[in-house]
């Protein structure tokens, strides 16, 4: 894992009806696996969705090394929804296809690295929820982009689904920044690199996963997990994030409202990379 | 790396091939000449000619047209917004003129087969049991002529490439299918009822008479009955024309179709700032 940033949030928050989702977070993403952890309602999908250009900050700024979501060149950002959005009656070699088409990549080949190239002539509306989210894996990795968001590949899934997903994630990650979100604390433990942990719309704890373990003084990540997220006066979201939420996440990740951490009301937490 | 065209043709074929894979626009169509071929039959049939056809159908056009057109654009960029799609698609190569000239030009096409198929299908009706002097490709007035139904058609197509354009643009502000839906209606209404009772008003009003020729052309449906009037009926029956100022009421269909087009344009590329300006000054009024 390089240490350089390939994406940067810098003092970014995030409101929706005047209640901020997310709030002056800061922090660097560089090559590997970098896991989005909270409870839910935390601002993942929120955060995800910055990264990926769906959502626009309502104040601060997400800045890119190699160009950013918008870029008219290449593809520098690629992006996979906690709803798989594919439309029905294409197969999932066409649906690769179209993506495939905007950027000069291989469907097939793409295909194959997710382990859907028996698959490719189904309907998507005939996949499994599991093919279909390696289907939006292998789109999200379209075109070799520098960071790749993934919110959730693993919502729904079976075990062997995750496992499969989280590894095509990993493969991606060896020179791309992969940013993931889930609640497969047990996956993230062996594919991430590094680990954000999301409370109350601000970061709780940021940073190389080996070196946050032993911060913390826990195993694993869900003893981070519970360490830093999981305290006693948590307070449950008031709109839970789950399958389905809207376009951008705006719907997914609305709770807390003014909470975050007392003591620092715009927190700057050296980020993955050290930055 | 990608050239802009490239976008606009990728979108576009995959616009396209999803149109065609939705059975319910083949089954509007069979529709639309069902009832197109009705009302030719019921007013005396092919045998009275092009220009008698055109008669009987210019008012059902007038209706059915934009409402084919609104069903073929209310869902065109909304669908892509509502799954979440456009989000994806944002983050490919392509800009959002690209993105909404390949869908809208997809829908086009699907336009000139679905409406301009069924009206082009009467026509050839009315060629095969019209009158022998129907067959005259006339190039002068005072002759029924083939051309003149062509030339209806081709008036067919921007009318209803009008509506396309603004119902997929007012279809980018619906929260739901159902809300897109409603948005699309409401043009269609706007359209075919609010500039005739604009001129109405105006009328009412006190306006001359003699201005009703340039304010009709203002509205898609006014503008194109005015071409109508002047370059397919009136060219058999009236030769000194003056039914609508032709150069406004074709800047008129162009107008709206354009307006269309910038504003779904407009809405896709800074539709999300839109949300993140109202959060921004909800912020400062708070403070």
């Amino acid at each position: 894992m390089s240490d350089r940033a390939l994406a940067t949030l810098d003092g970014v928050t995030r409101a929706y009806g005047g209640v901020p989702v997310l709030d002056g977070v800061s922090l660097s993403v560089g090559a590997g696996v970098t896991a989005v952890v909270g409870p839910n309602g935390s601002g993942k999908s929120t955060l995800l969705g910055l990264l990926a250009g769906a959502v626009e900050p309502t104040a601060g700024a997400v800045r890119y090394a190699e160009g950013g979501p918008r870029s008219r060149s290449e593809r520098c950002v690629g992006y996979l929804p906690q709803r798989v959005p594919f439309r029905d009656g294409f197969t999932a070699r066409e649906t690769l296809g179209f993506y495939a088409a905007l950027v000069g990549g291989d469907p097939g080949g793409a295909l194959a690295d997710v382990g859907l190239g028996d698959a490719a002539e189904k309907r998507v509306e005939e996949l499994s929820g599991g093919m279909r989210r390696l289907l939006g894996i292998a789109q999200a990795t379209l075109g070799d982009p520098a960071v790749v968001v993934l919110d959730e590949p693993t919502s729904g899934l079976d075990p062997e689904m995750r496992e499969r997903a989280f590894r095509a994630a990993a493969r991606a990650g060896d020179d791309a920044a992969v940013v993931v979100s889930s609640h497969d604390l047990d996956l993230v433990d062996a594919h991430a690199d590094a680990v954000v942990v999301l409370r109350r719309g601000r970061v709780a704890a940021v940073g190389a996963r080996d070196r946050l373990l032993d911060e913390h003084g826990v195993d694993d990540v869900a003893g981070l997990y519970r360490a830093v997220a999981g305290r006693s006066d948590d307070r449950a979201p008031a709109v839970a994030e789950g399958e389905g939420g809207g376009s951008g996440g705006e719907a997914d990740d609305r709770g807390e409202g003014e909470a975050g951490d007392p003591d620092d009301g715009s927190v700057h937490v050296p980020g993955v990379s050290d930055r | 790396m990608s050239s802009p065209f490239t976008g606009v043709w990728v979108v576009f074929r995959r616009e396209l091939s999803t149109v065609r894979r939705t059975p319910g626009y083949a089954v509007l169509a069979v529709g639309l000449l069902a009832v197109l071929g009705g009302l030719v039959a019921v007013g005396g049939g092919g045998a009275t000619g092009f220009v008698p056809a055109v008669v009987d159908l210019l008012l059902p056009a007038e209706v059915l047209v934009p409402l084919l057109a609104v069903v073929l654009g209310y869902r065109a960029l909304f669908a892509d917004v509502a799954s979440g799609e456009l989000d994806v698609i944002r983050t490919y190569p392509v800009s959002a003129v690209g993105y909404v000239l390949g869908v809208l030009l997809a829908r086009v096409v699907a336009l000139v087969a679905l409406v301009g198929g069924p009206f082009a299908l009467v026509g050839a009706y009315v060629w095969l049991t019209a009158a022998p002097d129907t067959g005259i490709f006339a190039t002068h007035s005072g002759v029924d002529s083939p051309v003149l139904f062509v030339r209806f058609i081709a008036l067919v197509v921007p009318f209803g490439a009008a509506y396309l354009s603004l119902s997929a643009a007012v279809s980018t502000i619906a929260t739901s299918r159902r809300s897109a839906f409603a948005l699309g209606l409401l043009a269609l209404l706007g359209g075919v009822l609010g500039g005739d009772l604009a001129v109405l008003r105006s009328l009412a009003a006190g306006a001359s008479p003699g201005g009703v020729a340039e304010s009709i052309a203002l509205s898609p449906n006014g503008a194109f009955r005015g071409l109508v009037f002047e370059h397919v009926i009136g060219v058999a029956f009236a030769p000194e024309g003056g039914f609508v100022d032709t150069g406004r009421a074709v800047a008129s269909l162009v107008g709206w179709s354009v307006l269309g087009i910038v504003a779904a344009v407009a809405a896709v590329a800074f539709g999300p700032r839109v949300g993140v300006a109202i959060e921004r000054l909800r912020g400062s009024v708070r403070r």
